[in-house]
């Protein structure tokens, strides 16, 4: 059954807290097709890597999977990560993570096997390779570990403005992380995400503008730990629009900017 | 010996969720990692962690669509050992999973598991459910979980 989009927001408006924030975090049996899939979609993808390796020595990209459908948004990929290779020639990704039911977000270091074994809407891997001259700065970055992590902000909401430091939702933080580890200033500061945030706006990034509606706001925010407005400019929620960071505004700025190559997908065979 | 793990961590990615305001509740996906924690990853008994892990699955585990039946189930302080035989030969294979994994699902003796190859490792699974998974080497470093910061 298909429901317009107020009707849902009144639905979760209405309905305990608890029980929305807990069917997010809800334990679901694992089927063995769901396994499968993710590890294919895992192992298609290292493959990938692997062959960019040897082709010309790739060793970072910015890592993308679909968890969810934003297809309503025009936003084909939910979630990002930085996935690098590790000295035993596989590869992990660095990416934040919202602790179940909480406002807190923290870092982890995965291989893509977990990163992929997620509930996905699209059993589809997308990346961006970062332009040669970067990939030994933030391979060193990534590996040393120190800098991406100046950037963390525990405090979480998934929708958080992209241009604030109150919260930091996980698309952010790489985004931040971009920023830690290519320019010195940024880590050189107390908060690193002031830094962070204007180096991105020099480079001319720009956030993806959403439009919810006041009762969608409602909806989503009543008893869900994790998700707040009221870090966003009042001309800006008032007004119905959230810019925050997302997936495909990040690919669609570093291609555009020479700061990486163009988008490249991997896609398993959708199953019925 | 591998070791045995379970990836415990209940976890919502912290991506751009917004199906709560665009798509109906009972639709709503998460970016819960569900599946992982809902993983319970496993380890052969006696398989030695100085040979490589795919020469060191045993013949019972060795070939997809194998139906094996699970003979014992032992208890110990380091989780839950199966014994299991294969059906069509009686080729014997034993499989330790922590407690926290063994807990999750119902395995009795005379259950039947079904066997199913990845490039990854060997999964059994019954009833349309993962009772196990059993990593190779690749495998490992595919599930590596590690949280950095607290």
């Amino acid at each position: 059954m298909k429901l317009r989009p107020i009707v849902v927001a009144l639905m979760l408006a209405a309905s305990a807290g608890a029980a929305q924030a807990g069917q997010s975090c809800e334990q679901k049996p694992l089927t063995p097709q769901a396994l499968q899939r993710g590890l294919e979609l895992a192992l298609q993808t290292q493959a990938a890597l692997d062959a960019a390796h040897q082709r010309d020595g790739t060793r970072v990209v910015v890592l993308a999977r679909a968890g969810q459908d934003l297809s309503a948004h025009g936003l084909r990929h939910s979630h990002l990560g930085w996935a690098y290779r590790w000295p035993d020639g596989t590869w992990r990704v660095l990416h934040k993570l919202n602790d179940c039911g909480t406002a807190q977000g923290q870092l982890y270091r995965q291989g893509l096997g977990v990163f992929f074994l997620d509930d996905l809407w699209r059993h589809e891997a997308a990346w961006v390779v970062p332009a040669a001259e970067l990939q030994a700065p933030l391979h060193a970055a990534l590996s040393a570990g120190e800098r991406p992590l100046r950037v963390h902000q525990p405090a979480y909401s998934m929708v958080s403005y992209a241009w604030g430091t109150r919260f930091q939702q996980s698309n952010q933080w790489a985004l931040e992380a971009l920023a830690a580890m290519l320019e010195p200033g940024v880590t050189a500061t107390t908060n690193a995400r002031e830094p962070a945030q204007a180096w991105l706006r020099f480079k001319g990034y720009q956030p993806t503008r959403l439009t919810v509606r006041p009762l969608q706001r409602l909806g989503a925010r009543v008893g869900t730990a994790h998700i707040a407005f009221d870090d966003h400019p009042n001309e800006l929620r008032f007004s119905d629009r959230i810019d925050t960071v997302t997936v495909d505004s990040v690919f669609a700025w570093m291609a555009a900017s020479g700061l990486s190559g163009p988008v490249q997908t991997l896609a398993l065979p959708a199953t019925n | 010996m591998f070791r045995t793990r379970f990836l415990h961590h209940t976890l919502l990615a912290a991506g751009l969720s917004l199906s709560l305001l665009t798509t109906p509740a009972a639709h709503a996906r998460s970016e819960a990692s569900v599946a992982v924690s809902a993983l319970p990853v496993a380890s052969l008994v006696g398989a030695s962690a100085a040979v490589s892990a795919v020469t060191t699955v045993p013949l019972a585990l060795s070939a997809g669509g194998a139906v094996l039946v699970v003979k014992t189930v032992e208890l110990s302080a380091q989780g839950t050992v199966w014994v299991l035989e294969r059906l069509s030969d009686g080729a014997r294979a034993s499989v330790r999973l922590s407690s926290r994994a063994a807990g999750a699902t119902s395995v009795g003796v005379g259950t039947l598991v079904t066997v199913s190859l990845t490039g990854a490792g060997v999964l059994l699974s019954a009833a349309g459910q993962v009772l196990a998974f059993i990593p190779n080497a690749m495998g490992e470093a595919l599930l590596a979980n590690e949280q950095v910061t607290r």
